[in-house]
């Protein structure tokens, strides 16, 4: 194993505090002294595509923290790449993966909740945590040069949940607003987004806040027969059934049905809690796993490139419209 | 003379600001980030310091920025460094940071950098507890075992050694004890872990070293005026608390505090259990307390300040008077009461009054 950082200082305090052998500051000297099988990239989105084509080349398996590249065509370049190459390629959907996620999916193939029929994605981002208070201090963050400054860095974890729902040509809508008490400088990083997925039967709302308190991320599935709704920060799925009594009578089980449910909900994540699984990066784990896996069993790719496409497609379309109108993915 | 503070508008910066303008130097150049808050040095640099300090503002992880800041000066007291916030960001704001410094110092005129470093640098583990840490104690040779900001603090000293070797400069190294004074946290690690009006107190009768912001200040203004020949220097100060003492007084003149009192053997053996559920959870479970950590940081060293005393550096406030004013801090009364029981000499261009409400609104925007 070995680390990489185009800054020496930084690449050596990785392996440092990893206990990790081998450090470079040159991906192209790693590639040929170390000849790995997989590369993780976690470098800031532009360097994406140079860097994993680069990887691929050199014949290895990547995994490419989100967004995948800046772009939809970088993205189709990318996979075509992987395509031709023959090596796997997968992106850091952790969420997508939460145990939560896993068993909504799992729920759905089985029809528990019927046809969805509109979904909700919200994601909260707190600019005071450690990566948000390292964005508002340095003007020259790379965050500020994404074509979508703060909300590009953060659309794929909201757009990954919803995008398997729609179709591959949904209708997009996007605005980002600025709150009227918002006097932060940063405020022109795109921290409130509004985004609304059309389909011929099918919608779905798509919301980053970075004002809204507590900080949340929540998907709520509505479906033909109930409704599913997901809080990642907690790690709980509440069914919502329709009432089988009549009346008041039926609303108050409503409640209490969402208390047991909350009460069976909050058992089995102390339980998750003592396996040690009980971490908001339980998905990326599980994800990271799965694509050593299908390296190993030459298995599919746990994210189809044809989702991860979807979701550079719709991004694009979201961040096109910022300003201008609504308009139909290519 | 030209002196850069880097660092200028932190805890420690803007009150070395005030003691190199009372030491005389004529011109003072203050870095500060774009993000930072630097109104009252601003005010200082368009108001009765107008001729002695000027405020650059600039990023110091970028090497045009240092260029730019490094230009023309003679001495660089270099106070940047990042406390908290994600591992990578901390070593990104003090390490490379200071290595862009140091490049831009290599082509400059610089002849004299202050460091201001910290006692976390020493290797204390295996030290006996009744050694007095000099400054000839080993520097810690597993940082990565230790937490981000020591490895950090470290790792930027040595990048300094590294560049005494290739630079003719003089070099002063200053290793503060745990800094405090108005607007800072009243509980600092080496008294124990707190949290929700509770302490988990660690050690009971060894001293805490401690050093008052002023303190420190006058040693880094000492540096960087010339007063201190070259070498490493503890900055500890004298008539020291033990922790028993500190939580007494914290709790009857800061207000209510539930503690628990740990010995060294306790803290240990937590210490054990906590890294056996990290390494058990696979790293889910934070690395709180480590035994390495605790034998580091809470056995009770003795730290050494002779060699700064006898090179001309006194107390300005007593620790009796700086743990009176720290507890009782309600930001603005404190500093100007500090400067004045110090007998601070002040600038003859200016009258104590026109300066204390400057670094008074400082103080306060910490609060």
């Amino acid at each position: 194993m070995a680390v990489c950082d185009r800054e020496p200082l930084m690449a050596e305090q990785l392996a440092l505090r990893h206990g990790i052998g081998k450090w470079f500051s040159d991906v192209d000297a790693m590639l040929d002294a170390e000849r790995p099988d997989i590369v993780h990239i976690a470098t800031p989105p532009p360097s994406h595509l140079p860097l994993a084509t680069r990887a691929i080349c050199a014949g290895c398996h990547v995994f490419v923290e989100k967004p995948l590249t800046l772009c939809h065509a970088d993205s189709q370049q990318l996979v075509a790449s992987a395509i031709v190459r023959n090596r796997k390629l997968t992106i850091g959907y952790g969420f997508y993966f939460d145990p939560i996620a896993r068993t909504l999916r799992r729920l759905i193939a089985e029809g528990a909740l019927g046809e969805p029929v509109h979904i909700e994605s919200v994601l909260g981002y707190a600019l005071s945590g450690p990566f948000g208070s390292c964005v508002l201090a340095d003007d020259d963050h790379w965050v500020h040069r994404l074509p979508g400054k703060l909300a590009h860095n953060l659309i794929d974890h909201l757009l990954n949940k919803v995008a398997e729902f729609m179709s591959d040509r949904p209708t997009v809508q996007a605005r980002a607003c600025r709150r009227a008490d918002d006097t932060h400088p940063a405020s022109h990083l795109l921290n409130e987004l509004r985004v609304m997925l059309f389909d011929q039967d099918r919608s779905a709302y798509v919301t980053l806040t970075s004002h809204a308190r507590p900080v949340a991320h929540l998907l709520t599935v509505y479906g033909t027969k109930r409704t599913a709704r997901l809080d990642f920060e907690a790690g709980t799925i509440i069914w919502s059934s329709p009432a089988a009594l009549p009346g008041p009578l039926g609303r108050l089980s409503c409640i209490f049905g969402d208390g047991i449910q909350c009460f069976r909900e909050g058992t089995q994540n102390v339980l998750r809690c003592v396996r040690g699984d009980y971490h908001t990066l339980s998905g990326l784990n599980f994800l990271i796993n799965a694509f050593y896996e299908s390296i190993r069993n030459d298995t599919p790719v746990p994210v189809s490139y044809h989702e991860i496409l979807k979701v550079a497609a719709i991004s694009d379309a979201v961040f096109a419209q910022l300003g201008t109108e609504h308009s139909r993915v290519a | 003379m030209t002196v850069l503070v880097t660092g200028s508008t932190g805890f420690l910066g803007t009150v070395v600001v005030e003691r190199l303008l009372a030491r005389g130097v004529t011109t003072i150049r203050c870095l500060a980030r774009p993000s930072s808050n630097a109104a009252p040095l601003r005010a200082l640099a368009s108001g009765p310091y107008a001729d002695r300090v000027q405020v650059t503002v600039g990023n110091l992880q970028s090497a045009r920025d240092a260029e730019r800041a490094v230009a023309g000066a003679d001495t660089i007291c270099h106070l940047a460094a990042a406390m908290r916030g994600s591992p990578s960001s901390v070593f990104l704001d003090t390490v490379v940071a200071t290595s862009r410094l140091l490049d831009a110092v290599a082509s400059s005129a610089v002849r004299r950098l202050v460091l201001v470093s910290s006692l976390s640098v020493y290797g204390l583990a295996d030290v006996p507890v009744d050694r007095l840490v000099d400054e000839g104690i080993g520097l810690e040779t597993h940082p990565e075992w230790r937490d981000v900001y020591s490895h950090a603090k470290l790792r930027q000293e040595l990048l300094v050694h590294e560049h005494i070797a290739r630079a003719a400069l003089e070099v002063v190294i200053l290793r503060p004890a745990t800094l405090y004074g108005c607007g800072r946290p009243l509980l600092p690690a080496r008294v124990g872990l707190s949290g929700c009006g509770w302490l988990l107190q660690f050690g009971a009768s060894h001293m805490l070293p401690l050093s008052h912001v002023s303190n420190c200040a006058e040693a880094v203004a000492l540096a960087g005026t010339g007063a201190l020949p070259t070498g490493a220097y503890n900055v500890v100060d004298d008539d020291l608390p033990t922790v028993d003492e500190y939580v007494r007084r914290y709790k009857r003149e800061v207000g209510h505090l539930r503690s628990i009192r740990c010995p060294f053997f306790a803290a240990m053996l937590l210490s054990g259990a906590a890294e056996r559920l990290h390494v058990s959870s696979k790293g889910r479970f934070p690395r709180v307390l480590t035994p390495y950590r605790t034998a580091t940081l809470w056995r009770g060293h003795r730290f050494d300040n002779r060699k700064l005393r006898q090179a001309g550096w006194t107390q300005l406030i007593s620790t009796r008077d700086g743990l009176a004013r720290a507890f009782d801090d309600r930001g603005v009364r404190h500093h100007v009461a500090l400067r004045r029981d110090a007998h601070v000499p002040e600038p003859t261009a200016t009258s104590p009054a026109e300066l204390a409400p400057v670094f008074s609104a400082a103080v306060s925007t910490r609060q």
